[in-house]
């Protein structure tokens, strides 16, 4: 049995050699979710990253502890990655929205008939840097959703890249639950300011 | 923690295969990292730039996930609640790094299950330096603060580098070492300024650490062709020479401020202000780093059991319909 | 014993107990995301420690650190559930599904104590426990309707685990006084707001909750009598603080 310096390791009871395993099936990870997050009060999601989960509410789970319990939080978004629809990316200083084709008239028609629904926008203003909410626009696709947005968010200026999601598709914290982040402020054992050593330090050196 | 796996093997003699690519679409690229723009996913990019991105990035990933075992030893074990809380979220932040790099590796085309696949399988590198044991507190305290130094010298450089998701993920992980580094520093200057028991404790944990650090950043890098390349867009930020020339700069004089010493006679920065030091045991490292070193085997094995034990959690929670897409960004 | 002592430690101890050994899956979990929140959530069961010991010691007890890194296993009053080895993913979810369904609904409780140090505590840390209880809700709705293999694992640590979960609400012989003082509702109360708590979300799945009548609580955690895995447990903890007592680590 193996031993190791690790009790946790040890209580494993591991054999001293195992034959390798084989590779891992398709999507053993799962699919994968997109998750944003509200840093404070009022202020607009920003997307963080996204998690490897089976479904929507595990995403949320995981993508609460993943990218909020080290920084302030107040509420969270996660959808399907699948879900977004996503426009070619354009050069920083440029604007997407003026390259958008114009629906084809046979779209266009569509959207007077049809019923409506929401639709999130999300901006990204410049090239590695991360998707933020604009608002929301109503349309009965996402092609139509887009041009809405470029209507309503095109002369926010510089946009690289924007993401439409259908706002169904996002799963939101409940506002009842605001009080699971209440905490994070006070875990100071996790944050730098809490190690102040330089006063050690000097006392040491004097008494050298 | 731990950006610097890969440095070290680029393969310098290899071709760079841009002959085969598409000259116009390579000319907005580069102007692009000239101008000093991001790469997003979806961007064309050279096969070269694709292939070095996914290996760094990939070992990176790995190197924080193997990276959490040596300092998880000392988890169940850590004096004291401050200690004891912070090294939770230290080994916790670790595996946090991982997942954020993983994806980040994941929006260039290699799925997770085929990362975690090849690491288990022992055909995907990760920090040689966490083939070594920690057989003492002090080993983690000199991890914390030394190992987490050295990663952040490396991180902070590719953080400019030209690729959007690896710039992202590396942004995050920077604001949490900064937590690292501190609770490094304040655990060892604990042990160094304590009684004499620590005080023992932690030079000799420094004395066995110190060999492993000075060859953390890899061995000087022979200038090609192929590091010109990878250099010019952005993919390798500082060369491995300058990159442990700034660590010493910056924490040799911390370490003897507390009484510490290192164990290299030949340690010294001279007139030019560049340190002189004994050089490292290339060898061994090339042996460790193959497969021979002293914790090499339990590494894998234990993340192979993690993936086992773990496999019908996963099974069970598979939905039949679900699609992999690649995360986007 | 002084019946707020009597319950700050019983308190205490749990969490730290089960903290400290849900630590142990720390870079070992199933999956990357949850092996991360498994964490977090331990985190916040040493932190909630903490701050019980703190309270214990304005109330004149030793620091915190003392408390928790010098006692031996008969000074501990821990239910003996959050003292078994984490075992496999099934027993170590169940334990925190039965476990932490109890410390919401203690909070909740607590949040209106007569004792306003601890009230205030306790209205601090709800949130958080909101968290673990929807944590443990998700994992067990899904796994107690998946797959056949699943679902027969979490049947059996169920089973294994209840007898030990009763043992949460042992009473002790300061329970009047803790009730009548208005310091907390009480255990035989907590119970029935556990059992309708847990029916709730096991109903939602595959899983049969027995009937707890008939199961013998494990008890005597809260008397000092414990399972021979908890004084290991307690070495472990304290192998670096005992070598060199007088230390500032």
């Amino acid at each position: 049995m193996l031993f190791s310096l690790d009790p946790r390791i040890s209580r494993l009871e591991l054999p001293e050699s195992a034959p390798a395993p084989p590779d891992k099936a398709a999507l053993d990870q799962f699919p994968t979710y997109e998750v944003f997050h509200q840093r404070k009060e009022n202020t607009a999601y920003v997307y963080v990253g996204p998690v490897h989960a089976p479904e929507a509410d595990v995403a949320f789970l995981f993508g609460k502890e993943q990218f909020s319990r080290r920084f302030p939080c107040t509420g969270m978004w996660v959808v399907p990655t699948e879900a977004i629809r996503v426009t070619e990316y354009g050069d920083d200083q440029q604007s997407v929205y003026d390259r958008l084709p114009l629906l084809p008239a046979d779209v266009l028609a569509a959207t007077d008939a049809a019923v409506t629904e929401a639709y999130d926008i999300f901006h990204l203003k410049k090239r590695g840097k991360a998707h933020t909410h604009v608002g929301q626009v109503q349309a009965t696709s996402p092609e139509a959703a887009l041009q809405a947005a470029k209507a309503a968010f095109g002369d926010q200026r510089p946009v690289v890249n924007v993401w439409v999601i259908r706002s169904t598709d996002l799963l939101r914290s409940d506002e009842a639950d605001r009080d699971m982040w209440t905490t994070t402020p006070d875990k100071k054992y996790r944050e730098a300011i809490a190690y102040k050593v330089q006063d050690r330090i000097d006392r040491f050196k004097q008494e050298g | 923690m731990y950006g610097s796996a890969s440095t070290h093997d680029i393969p310098t003699q290899a071709t760079t295969g841009l002959e085969n690519e598409d000259p116009i679409l390579l000319a907005e690229f580069e102007a692009r990292i000239a101008r000093g723009e991001k790469i997003e996913p979806t961007d064309w990019m050279p096969q070269l730039y694709r292939k070095q991105l996914t290996r760094m990035i990939e070992q990176h990933a790995h190197s924080e996930i193997i990276g959490s075992l040596p300092e998880g030893t000392w988890i169940t074990r850590a004096p004291g609640f401050r200690r004891k809380m912070a090294q939770m979220a230290k080994v916790q932040d670790e595996v946090g790094h991982a997942q954020l790099l993983y994806s980040a590796a994941e929006t260039l085309g290699k799925t997770r299950e085929q990362m975690l696949s090849d690491l288990i399988n022992g055909k995907s590198k990760y920090s040689n330096v966490f083939n070594y044991p920690t057989p003492t507190w002090a080993d983690s305290n000199v991890i914390s603060w030394l190992i987490d130094a050295g990663a952040i010298v490396n991180q902070m450089a590719n953080a400019k580098g030209s690729y959007g998701p690896y710039c992202r993920a590396l942004d995050r992980i920077c604001a949490e070492e900064a937590f690292h580094l501190k609770y490094g520093h304040d655990a060892v200057v604990h042990m160094a300024t304590g009684t004499p028991i620590q005080r023992k404790m932690m030079q000799e944990a420094l004395n066995r650490w110190w060999p492993a650090i000075m060859t953390f950043f890899g061995p000087s890098d022979k200038m090609s062709t192929h590091t010109e390349i990878l250099m010019r867009w952005k993919v390798k930020m500082a060369t491995n020479d300058a990159c442990r020339q700034q660590f010493l700069d910056m924490y040799v004089p911390k370490i003897l401020e507390i009484g510490l010493t290192l164990p290299d006679a030949n340690l010294r920065k001279n007139e030019d202000g560049v340190w002189e030091f004994s050089e490292p045991d290339w060898e061994d490292f090339k042996r460790v780093i193959n497969g021979d070193g002293p914790c090499n085997a339990e590494r894998i094995a234990v993340r192979r059991a993690a993936e086992e034990n773990g496999a019908w959690v996963r099974r069970a929670m598979q939905q039949p319909k679900a699609q992999y897409v690649r995360p986007l960004a | 014993m002084d019946p707020k002592l009597d319950l700050l430690y019983r308190l205490a101890d749990d969490q730290l107990i089960l903290g400290h050994r849900n630590s142990e899956w720390n870079g070992l979990g199933p999956i990357l995301e949850e092996d991360i929140a498994f964490s977090s959530m331990a985190q916040d069961k040493l932190g909630h420690s903490l701050q019980l010991y703190m309270l214990l010691h304005e109330l004149g007890e030793a620091e915190p650190d003392t408390v928790a890194f010098t006692r031996n296993a008969p000074q501990f009053h821990c239910c003996q559930l959050t003292e078994l080895p984490i075992g496999e993913y099934d027993f170590s979810l169940i334990r925190h599904f039965l476990f932490d369904h109890a410390e919401l609904l203690r909070f909740e409780a607590l949040a209106n104590s007569s004792y306003e140090p601890l009230a205030l505590v306790a209205r601090k840390v709800k949130g958080e426990l909101k968290y673990h209880v929807l944590h443990a809700n998700t994992w067990v709705k899904r796994l107690g309707t998946a797959t056949e293999e699943a679902i027969t694992r979490m049947q059996a640590a169920l089973e294994f685990t209840l007898p030990y979960a009763l043992g949460i609400f042992e009473t002790t012989d300061a329970e009047n006084e803790i009730i009548s003082s208005g310091l907390f509702i009480g255990e035989k109360e907590l119970q029935r707001r556990w059992e309708a708590s847990i029916s709730k979300v096991l109903a939602q799945t595959a899983l049969t909750l027995p009937d707890l009548r008939l199961l013998t609580p494990v008890a005597g955690g809260r008397h000092g009598q414990h399972t021979e895995h908890l004084q290991p447990l307690l070495d472990e903890m304290a192998e670096v603080f005992r070598l060199d007592p007088t230390a500032d680590w």
